[in-house]
């Protein structure tokens, strides 16, 4: 009899015991307060998932549990917290709510001409925020006049973003550009020349925060020839500015250039060194300025070009994208940089 | 031998085989590997090393980091099984299972143990992680802020002119452990090229290693620079290859003694997989004393390549081939589906991470999961 009474006793301790105990989120930590012994489980979603990783430890009346990573928006998570002795308890608390705010779009495209080459070989999009990654080959289409779906246009499974995810870059299938590829036979380029096309961006991609987007984007362009000769400095025209100005320099290609490279391949050497200044690019990157910082001292310069600089066709300075090895006649430069000198005077 | 002696014999004989098991990971000039955060800003492409070290493929931190694993205990005949694989790793980190992002699966050689590396997140700010998978199901997340390590270094790319964050990356599409060297293949985000790198390991301080230059050409008259986007050691006849596929899809073999500092190398076709398609993932092995090589594809599916002859098919150089069937025969594989990455578990099985949906034209959707096959 005495024994019985001293095991409902306990019983009883044990479920008040749990019951005294309060599960709790303080920030970004899961306590158990009013315990001082027992496991404290958290788990991150629903189904049958291991628990949350982090750590467990006592500490001022409370067994708590600290996550290695932050608490995740759009997340509910199921805290469990098993006494020594008698039944676990659990309550859930949701994680931070998730932004819905729409607030990326596509803020500009390149290139950015209507006519683009049927060997046209990457497109580079730059958004207003950082997207999130592996959605762009459901969210990216090329239409054609008929605004139907063309498949098979871009190299799949490669997402080349910038480390801010804001600037994507997307290459046309390479296999059906390279002439005589079973790609490019069956299937001929992804642009054709002539054709009219529709490059349409859904709204529905989702940005770094889940949140899709203000607005889907389009942009009507048409299919042109290819361009197979490789840009030639020699034929650029260069009209430099009077010394002592800060006019810029002024450099057009006679095609329009990739605008990326363009950012960093191109450098003005002159009698002080580099000239440092400001880049900019227009005519659809048919042109390039630089406007120094410092005015122009008189002298000799040098435009001096990393023979890597494409055009839109992936053709490099001296060398086409696909060589015609049986073509002798193209120039072959193999040197990393080609250098176009030319003289800044004093005005008359 | 009395009893003893066969005693003492046979505890040497052991101690030197777990010594040979248990030899320690190489060291750097500065000596033993840290233990400390090996930086990684992004967990991509993986492969396996000597002695459970870990390659991962760090492409927005312009990067290799080796991770000693200490998982170098052998096993052999267990296998693996886990769905919801996704749901699984994104419920060990707290998040959706939306916003985790897988991005490759390798097998240690020794302790057959699977790891997986992906993303917590699927913004700029995503954190690398990398998950071991052990036969059990049980799932450990490795401790990538204190963890053995080396780094190497690729970037070596001018900085933007345009101030602010450089956007120019080289994103790692495959690496190879070949002969003592990481070999490693990318593809930058701004510029066509393709450089394919060779780097001694153990890393030395301050070497990149070797880059060279791939080149494709079809028929013999185009010749492109060409981007390899798998690749993976191969033997045919006594002599070392690679055997990559580009990313404008032909199959090619490439001796490995070409592949010397500053080298323009041109791999020979001996496969063209078809249009609008990518391989992904390729296994060679024997099964009944004849070569194989599974390959797994963005949108054709897994094909099983006879590679008896492979020293022997002719290359595709001429413009009459019939473009899907040129060069080594291949099965298509319908026993498997929705692929998404393939990689050898022992000599007759492979693990594959499956998808429950997409690929070819969409992303492919959860749930994902991991399980070994008979090769087939």
């Amino acid at each position: 009899m005495r024994l019985l009474f001293a095991v409902v006793t306990l019983a009883l301790s044990v479920a008040a015991a749990a019951q005294s105990v309060s599960l709790q989120l303080d920030g970004n930590i899961f306590k158990a307060v009013g315990a001082s012994a027992g496991r404290l489980t958290v788990y991150a979603g629903n189904g049958d998932v291991p628990p949350l990783a982090g750590t467990t430890a006592v500490e001022k009346g409370a067994v708590v549990f600290r996550p290695v990573f932050p608490l995740a928006a759009g997340v509910r998570y199921r805290v469990v917290f098993a006494p020594v002795n008698g039944a676990a308890i659990e309550k859930t608390f949701d994680g931070p709510a998730r932004q819905s705010t729409p607030v990326a779009r596509v803020e500009r495209i390149y290139p950015s001409a209507d006519v683009l080459p049927s060997n046209q070989l990457r497109l580079y999009i730059y958004f207003s925020a950082p997207m999130s990654r592996g959605e762009a080959e459901q969210r990216i289409h090329i239409l054609d006049d008929a605004g139907r779906v063309l498949r098979s246009v871009f190299l799949p499974g490669q997402e080349l973003w910038d480390p801010s995810n804001r600037r994507l870059t997307m290459t046309l299938d390479p296999g059906r550009i390279k002439r005589d590829l079973a790609s490019n036979r069956a299937m001929g380029p992804p642009i054709a020349d002539g054709k009219r096309y529709t490059l349409l961006v859904d709204r529905e991609w989702h940005d770094a925060n889940g949140v899709p987007m203000i607005e889907s984007f389009r942009k009507a362009f048409r299919g042109g020839p290819a361009v197979r000769q490789p840009p030639d400095p020699k034929t650029w025209k260069l009209a430099p500015p009077l010394a002592g100005s800060r006019a810029p320099l002024v450099v057009d290609f006679g095609r329009a250039m990739n605008y990326t490279l363009l950012q960093r391949m191109l450098k003005v050497t002159g009698p002080n060194g580099d000239v440092a200044g400001s880049i900019d690019v227009d005519r659809n990157e048919a042109q390039w300025r630089l406007t120094p910082r410092e005015p122009w001292p008189g002298g000799g310069y040098r435009l001096v070009v990393d023979t890597s600089l494409e055009d839109l066709a992936g053709n490099k300075i001296g060398q086409p994208f696909d060589i015609d090895v049986f073509d002798r006649v193209t120039e072959r430069i193999t040197t990393a940089t080609t250098a176009i000198p030319f003289e800044i005077r004093a005005a008359r | 031998m009395d009893y003893r002696k066969l005693t003492v014999v046979a505890l040497a004989a052991a101690i030197l085989v777990v010594a040979a098991i248990r030899r320690p990971l190489p060291v750097t000039a500065d000596g033993d590997l840290a233990t400390t955060n090996a930086g990684l800003k992004s967990a991509g492409v993986l492969t396996f090393g000597p002695d459970g070290v870990l390659f991962v493929g760090d492409s927005m931190g312009g990067a290799v980091a080796a991770l000693d694993t200490g998982d170098r205990s052998a096993a052999s005949g267990a296998s693996v099984e886990v769905k919801g694989i996704d749901e699984k790793i994104a419920g060990l980190v707290g998040i959706a299972p939306a916003d985790l992002l897988i991005n490759d699966v390798a097998v240690n050689p020794i302790s057959k143990n699977v790891y997986v590396s992906a993303a917590r997140g699927r913004g700029p700010d995503a954190t690398p992680l990398v998950v071991r998978v052990e036969s059990s199901g049980k799932l450990t997340l490795l401790q990538l802020d204190a963890i053995k390590h080396e780094t190497v270094s690729l970037s070596d790319a001018p900085a933007s002119t345009a101030g602010g964050r450089n956007p120019r990356t080289q994103t790692i599409t495959d690496m190879a452990f070949v002969n003592g060297n990481l070999m490693v293949a990318g593809m930058s985000n701004e510029e066509w090229s393709s450089a394919l790198r060779s780097i001694p390991y153990p890393f030395k301080t301050a070497s990149k290693g070797t880059q060279l230059q791939i080149w494709h050409s079809s028929h013999g008259q185009y010749e492109t620079q060409a981007p390899v986007r798998t690749f993976v050691p191969y033997t045919i006849d006594n002599t070392q290859y690679v055997l990559a596929a580009y990313t404008c899809t032909p199959l090619v073999k490439i001796p490995v003694s070409d592949l010397k500092a500053g080298a323009r190398v041109k791999g020979v076709t001996i496969a063209d997989l078809g249009a609008g398609n990518q391989p992904l993932d390729m296994v060679p092995y024997m099964k009944d004393g004849h070569q194989f090589i599974l390959i797994a594809n963005s949108s054709f599916g897994v094909v099983k390549m006879h590679a008896d002859n492979m020293g022997q098919y002719k290359a595709i150089d001429s413009p009459t081939v019939v473009p899907d069937k040129a060069g080594a025969p291949y099965d298509k594989i319908s026993s498997v589906t929705n692929v998404r990455h393939l990689t050898q578990f022992d000599a007759s099985h492979a693990v594959v991470l499956t998808s429950a949906g997409g690929g070819g034209f969409g992303p492919p959707t959860g749930p994902f999961n991991i399980q070994t096959i008979a090769l087939p």
